[in-house]
């Protein structure tokens, strides 16, 4: 039997790979919404060694800080902070008592805003490919994070999962190009869905932009943007943004730019929501 | 140990470098790809079949940690920068530190415009990487890959006999 020459063999295996691509690709595009197994395997394996190296990063930086200073100095500086400390107690208690009450203050009114249950996540990656804009938090279906749950920050709304494994999830941000968030301007009612740019960070993308806004719709810079709760992923009232920029009319609609309230970059810690906002009150039919 | 076992060691590496890199800058993935330095190495020093599959896996995990709903672009399109590079390394010698770097940039080039080439082809949602943006990666992962490279080829080189 005429052996297949190993220059043929891999072209045969270049096709095969690629028409299994394709096809796992269209799978995907043609309406899978959920999770494959393949992604629910892999995040499970991988995203413990992830969560190590944060931590190992961490514990290098924190060692490379140690030798940084002379040892003599450095224990020389510890005792002069703890007099330091000693002799400001007071004032620190109080600056720590008012930050404390900011903190209380911010956490109650983000409760009062979700009735609902959260769970507290860390973000462990981000950003690993230039084409997405996404987070990876250290929580996942074992702590009861669903796909397509709301995640949200004291500031404003993160984003919402797009992938779940048994401990780890996969956050696409606001900022994506690829996010939606049913919207609303807060002031004059006017709704809308915010999602991210087509450009970079280079070109100017951390902004949002506020779509389907009408022609005559009431929108000023300035404007606070909230979530409406009509996609039934964030819960209404939530802080998304604040308009920065108001204009021309582009076809049907004004062109507007939300600046996120929320810090995508600075992001430690995150709230997810375990359960879906309850569906909006909708009017009884007109007799 | 095998082939496969060191790429699937220097895929770990990869993950773990640029899981680490998101805690010193924001967004490392828009200025190296370590995958990329990887797959390119698999290639040059294999043959196109193991640049190939070196691409594959690499992309995946890509996909899986870091990419958007649709997975897979990263995977066809690191395949096919593998595949590429293994058959250039077959037929021209790439053996200076020069001409690899000068492999790695447009490697890292190709591996971007095709992941924006599949990414309309299916009609998935993208954000844009400018021209800067591009080249800036592109020179970047060419300049550490180089030097790496030249470390790995040494090292490999002390422990032949």
């Amino acid at each position: 039997m005429a052996t297949v020459a190993p220059a043929w063999r891999s072209r045969f295996l270049l096709v095969g790979l690629v028409l299994v691509h394709l096809t796992a690709i269209s799978h995907q595009v043609d309406g899978g919404t959920g999770v494959s197994l393949l992604q629910r395997g892999v995040l499970g394996v991988l995203s413990p060694l992830q969560r190590g190296v944060g931590a190992a990063a961490f514990g290098a930086s924190e060692a490379w800080r140690g030798w940084a200073f002379h040892r003599e100095t450095y224990a020389e500086n510890r005792r002069l902070r703890e007099r330091l400390r000693t002799l400001e107690t007071e004032l620190q208690l109080r600056s720590y008592r008012a930050q404390e009450s900011v903190r209380l203050r911010e956490l109650l009114a983000l409760q009062q805003a979700v009735p609902l249950d959260t769970l507290a996540a860390q973000v462990v990656g981000r950003d690993g490919v230039p084409w997405f804009r996404t987070l990876m938090l250290d929580k996942g279906e074992r702590d009861g994070v669903r796909l397509d749950a709301a995640v949200i920050s004291a500031t404003g709304v993160v984003g919402r999962v797009i992938a779940v494994g048994p401990g780890a999830a996969r956050v696409q941000v606001l900022l994506d190009r690829d996010s939606g968030a049913a919207a609303v301007v807060e002031r004059s009612r006017v709704g809308g869905v915010v999602s991210g740019q087509v450009s970079g960070v280079e070109a100017g993308g951390e902004d949002l932009v506020l779509k389907y806004v009408p022609e005559r719709a009431d929108v000023v810079v300035g404007d606070v943007v909230v979530t409406s709760g009509l996609d039934r992923i964030f819960p209404k009232g939530l802080v998304i943004g604040r308009v920065r920029f108001v204009g021309e009319v582009t076809g049907l609609f004004r062109d507007i730019r939300v600046e996120p309230s929320a810090r995508f970059e600075r992001l430690e810690e995150v709230l997810v929501l375990r359960e879906a906002p309850p569906p909006l009150d909708t009017p009884r039919s007109v007799e | 140990m095998n082939r496969a076992v060191w790429t699937a060691i220097a895929l770990g590496g990869a993950l773990l470098v640029e899981t680490a890199l998101a805690h010193l800058v924001a967004s490392p993935g828009r200025y190296l790809d370590p995958f990329l330095l990887v797959v390119v190495y698999c290639a040059l020093v294999g043959s196109e079949t193991h640049g190939m599959l070196a691409g594959a896996a690499a992309g995946w995990v890509q996909d899986v940690m870091f990419g958007g709903r649709v997975l897979g672009l990263s995977a066809l399109a690191k395949l096919l920068v593998g595949y590429s590079v293994g058959l250039a390394a077959r037929r021209f010698l790439i053996a200076t530190t020069a001409a690899r770097a000068l492999v790695v940039l447009l490697a890292a080039a190709a591996d971007a415009l095709l992941v924006q080439w599949l990414a309309s082809a299916f009609s998935v949602e993208l954000l844009a990487l400018p021209p800067l943006a591009l080249a800036t990666r592109a020179t970047l992962s060419a300049l550490v890959g180089s030097v790496l490279f030249a470390l790995v080829d040494r090292r490999l080189a002390r422990s032949r006999p």
